[in-house]
């Protein structure tokens, strides 16, 4: 025991946080839920008790449409941060040897965040347009001779801003991992003669498991939910389950947009328990 | 960095007291008394009223989108009226939802005229009397009666006569006929059409069935606001033949669902480029050159203008989708409050606003009132379909047309008076927007 | 500061231009905002390039035909520091509270992982419906402040776990030994030894603030955020002014951070210096 502090004050130190989620979290779910069974008219929202907002919305194709689109942005979000968030972290973790260096690194990571997301979603427009930078780039090098359409208001341009966006939510937990990673693990499995592929394979991959664990979640849930992104980047032309819960929410039907809201919550429950098997995040932080 | 309340409280410095004042709610009541003794400018504002004094203490706060929210509206109320206008730009949809949800949040409600039939039988606003409006009369009939002269016809949707009016002081049934309590105060409206870049179409453009012409493959786009973008949809189907309505502005279901099933179908033939659903995405998409033809608003139109790209505001044989939209006083306003927002709506009306709207190629709908705060010239640019003789230069003094420049679509009268439809909210609604979530997710 | 230095794997040299890749991947809209922002008078969000000036970053400070920098970002600016504050005490707290066990600690702490994995959207329905059942008003410092701790909070718990699960607790015995009460290790002891892990909270915080959208949408009352304030104008005309404050705040953040990065050097000099 570190300190002779009473039961009571592990109570005290607790309770803001407690009460910060009883009030934002726990009641406002809570009324998500009960709304979602309420009726609602043009500008209304009718107490009742009703399961017209589920039934329409699981027997709908558009809801399973947009599920599969929905699982299709996160899972090609999910595969390149992870590819890419494992790789840096790697770089960050073992060729990077001071701390004041992998500060300063992950500070200039952080930069391009502290400009407005909008502004930056914006600015993708002129990049990646028709008459855009990178458009213009290839087409002065000569690499193509049409502008490529596909750069903009597609899937391409979405998961594109996706990966921008959450991919240092992955490097952050690997890192962290890979931080925890005995030094002398690694020097024992290239004293027994293991290549660095090898190496990298049975000892670090295994051990940076709680960190992939908990950067997937993140991205993941995250995902799962946006619609600012999607709607920016597609143009408008696909939808996710949170941008129909945005323009539900938009045309005043609340109860639907709360039916929406709860079947998310549960699927983004379930993908989490999946994850959540895999690691005991308590103990592997 | 200056916010807009210190820099419109420093040019009243006129009124020694009043500059000292914190504008802010809570202090109206209290600072009333304290206030009365200051020497009023109600004389030159040209609204004396019993409460010229304290009423320069209020603080009213309107929301509504960017399109009518400007500060420097805010700016002129000050100079004006000597009370504080506080202005918070929202999207669209924020709008809808901050009226209905969040009724204390606001005093002036600037809304669409569709929103308002949604928002208004919501009860969180209350009807204006139009007897304390001096401006009444000058207000144009097409929002009284619905027809800009006596022989027009009246257009399709929800007109903004038909959600203009209510029974009586606290109904929020919509009147059949002019009443005395009005729902929104008309401010300003528009007819829109598609606007083309006549540098990459090279060839006339004439209807609505243009959009979903294959020639424009993946560089088309249209309106995504449900109940807008339904219009639009209609127009183009109706143009096209595809489909026939009984009225536009109030479809069944099998013709929501025929509307949409067109939709669907090009969409997945890859005829837009994308869906916009701000003011500023139209511009940026046809600017850019992504998109060469699309449903637009006509400010959006002289914005790519501009910036010395070609645009043109194409009139069509189908006619145009107009929209309107008006200011509305929160139900909760009462006393000096309400008094000022009186004052506010009214001297709205008296032209100084009408005029920057029209300088910007929206209307005003008191077009009388507005004339008297423009140029012959302006004048007759914007509103007779006439040649610029000099330079029309923007409400910030920007040149935005040259002179020999000729508004696309002509006079006020051609324009307002060929509007097919209204944008509208239809008893199908809720079946409406579900298909539209399809149309989307397609 | 190494003292042997061995020589660079040829991985090393691939791993790093992956890196500088990556970051440059992270600043290509930057670099676009920052071109963009140079844009001429007459020029527009997007290329072509209409002239060359410095016109944007002055109308910056100027008022715009619609909206209002100035407030918006005082206010965002205030938000995201009250965040922070409560953020790093809060979290504080709670991880001191978690590292003995108590009843409950395991609701609080899945409690946590829902915060952090319940997605934002629903955050901002719920407190708007709730606030609006019972006629509270949202504010953008009550349920504005709500929405966005809920964000804030599980990161900065999980940050407290990973610090106090390899923390040393020898120090804190020495102290006790030599008489100091629990309040007096917590501050001379604990506090300065998790002190660079609460500036990276305090960091982390405040920027998931400062950029939030989703959970502030109907949350923030009356009177906008910056990010909602930036969303509204583009109802408008929007102008290179936009690029002008991305460039603006792209410089302004290299300057917080290198104050920040001090910070941390300054705090391990001293720790440096009494042991």
């Amino acid at each position: 025991m570190a300190f002779d502090m009473s039961k009571r004050s592990s109570y005290f130190l607790i309770s803001p946080m407690a009460l910060i989620f009883a009030i934002f979290l726990v009641v406002p779910l809570l009324t998500i839920v009960i709304v979602s069974f309420w009726d609602y008219d043009e500008y209304r929202i009718l107490p009742d008790f009703i399961f017209e907002n589920y039934s329409y919305l699981l027997g709908s194709s558009v809801t399973w449409k947009i599920y599969l689109n929905t699982f299709k942005y996160a899972a090609l979000t999910w595969g390149f941060t992870l590819l890419i968030g494992f790789t840096v972290a790697y770089f960050l973790a073992f060729h990077v040897r001071s701390l004041t260096w992998q500060i300063v690194l992950f500070m200039v990571c952080t930069i391009p965040f502290w400009t407005s997301n909008i502004i930056r979603m914006i600015s993708w427009i002129p990049f990646l347009g028709r008459n855009g930078l990178l458009n213009s780039a290839l087409m002065g090098l000569g690499i193509v001779d049409q502008p490529l359409e596909f750069l903009l208001f597609s899937d391409f341009a979405v998961v594109l801003a996706d990966v921008h966006l959450y991919t240092l939510f992955m490097v952050v937990p690997i890192f962290n991992s890979m931080m925890r990673i005995d030094r002398s693990l690694i020097e024992a499995a290239r004293d027994a003669g293991a290549s660095g592929f090898e190496t990298l394979r049975q000892v670090i991959v295994p051990l940076s498991k709680p960190g992939i664990a908990i950067g997937s979640i993140f991205v993941i849930t995250v995902v799962m939910g946006d619609f600012i992104t999607v709607r920016l980047m597609s143009g408008g032309q696909s939808a996710s389950v949170g941008l129909q819960i945005s323009n539900e929410i938009g045309v005043l039907q609340y109860p639907a947009a709360a039916a929406s809201a709860v079947v998310l919550l549960i699927t983004v429950l379930l993908i989490v328990t999946a994850l959540l098997r895999m690691v005991d995040i308590r103990k592997e932080l | 960095m200056t916010t807009d309340t210190s820099k419109s409280t420093a040019k009243s410095t006129k009124n020694l007291l009043s500059a000292k004042e914190v504008t802010r709610r809570g202090f109206v009541k209290g600072a009333a008394v304290t206030a009365g003794v200051a020497i009023g400018s109600g004389a030159i504002t040209g609204f004396p009223t019993i409460w010229a004094q304290n009423i320069k203490n209020v603080t009213l706060r309107q929301f509504g989108t960017g399109v009518s929210n400007i500060n420097a509206v805010a700016d002129k109320v000050k100079e004006d009226l000597g009370f504080t206008l506080q202005m918070t730009a929202l999207d669209s949809d924020a709008v809808a939802q901050r009226a209905v949800t969040q009724p204390k949040s606001f005093d002036i409600a600037d809304i669409e005229y569709w929103i308002c039939k949604k928002v208004f039988p919501a009860g969180t606003m209350q009807p204006m009397d139009t007897t304390k409006l001096k401006n009444y009369d000058a207000i144009s009939k097409l929002f009284i009666t619905g027809k800009l002269t006596p022989d027009s016809e009246i257009a399709q949707g929800t007109a903004p006569h038909t959600v203009g009016f209510v029974e009586s002081a606290d109904s929020v049934d919509f009147a059949s006929a002019p009443t005395q309590w009005m729902t929104l105060i008309p401010t300003i409206y528009n007819a829109d059409t598609l606007g083309i870049r006549p540098d990459l179409i090279n060839r006339p453009i004439d209807s609505w069935s243009e959009l979903l012409n294959p020639e424009f493959k993946g560089k088309a786009s249209i309106l995504n606001i449900p109940s807008i973008g339904i219009m639009d949809a209609a127009m183009v189907c109706e143009a096209s033949g595809l489909v026939t309505y009984g009225d536009k502005g109030n479809m069944t279901k099998d013709e929501i669902d025929k509307t949409i099933a067109v939709m669907i179908e090009a969409k997945n033939a890859g005829q837009f480029r994308a869906f916009w659903k701000s003011f500023d995405e139209s511009v940026n998409l046809m600017a850019s050159g992504e998109v060469v033809i699309q449903s637009m608003w006509s400010p959006a139109v002289a914005a790519v203008r501009s910036k010395g790209i070609a645009c043109k505001y194409q009139p069509l044989k189908e006619g145009y989708r107009a929209w309107g939209g008006g200011i509305g006083l929160a139900k909760h306003l009462s006393g000096l409050e309400l008094e000022a927002a009186y004052e506010y709506i009214d001297w709205y009306l008296s032209g100084w606003v009408g005029a920057y709207l029209n300088r910007q190629g929206y209307y005003s709908a008191a077009p009388a009132t507005a004339q008297k705060f423009m140029s012959e010239d302006e004048w007759g640019f914007w509103m007779e379909g006439k040649a610029a003789a000099g330079d029309i230069l923007s409400p910030d003094g920007k040149v935005m047309e040259k002179a020999g420049a000729v508004r696309d679509g002509g006079s006020y009268e051609e324009r307002m008076g060929s509007v097919a439809c209204w944008n509208s909210v239809m008893d199908e609604n809720k079946h409406m927007i579900r298909k539209w979530n399809e149309f989307i997710a397609a | 500061m190494a003292t042997t230095r061995e020589k660079r794997p040829t991985s090393f040299y691939f791993l790093a231009t992956f890196f500088a890749l990556f970051v440059l991947f992270l600043y290509g809209p930057m670099l676009t905002i920052f071109i963009l922002s140079f844009q001429g008078e007459s020029g527009g969000l997007t290329f072509p390039m209409n002239g060359f000036s410095f016109y944007w970053f002055g109308n910056l400070f100027e008022q715009q035909a619609v909206g209002d920098f100035g407030g918006s970002f005082a206010r965002s600016l205030k938000l995201g520091l009250i965040v922070m504050a409560v953020t790093v005490l809060v979290s504080f707290m709670a991880g001191l509270a978690f590292r003995k066990r108590f009843k409950g600690d395991s609701v609080i702490f899945y409690l946590a992982i829902a915060s952090l994995i319940v997605p934002s959207i629903l955050i901002s329905l719920g407190i708007g419906l709730l606030f609006n059942i019972v006629s509270w008003q949202p504010q953008w410092f009550t349920s504005a402040l709500g929405a966005h701790l809920t964000w804030t909070f599980p990161f900065g718990l999980l940050i407290m776990f990973a610090v106090f699960n390899r923390f040393d607790p020898s120090y804190e015995e020495a102290a006790r030994d030599l008489g100091a009460s629990s309040w007096q290790t917590i501050w001379h002891i604990v506090l300065p030894m998790v002190a660079p892990s609460l500036i990276g909270v305090a960091m982390f915080s405040f920027t998931l603030s400062y950029d939030e959208f989703a959970r502030t949408l109907m949350t923030a009352g009356a009177l906008n955020t910056l990010p909602l304030e930036i969303y509204g104008m583009t109802t408008n005309v929007t102008t290179p002014v936009l690029y002008a404050l991305g460039t603006v705040t792209t410089g302004f953040s290299f300057v917080v951070i290198a104050i920040a990065l001090g910070s941390v050097l300054i705090l391990r000099y001293r720790k440096g210096q009494k042991s």
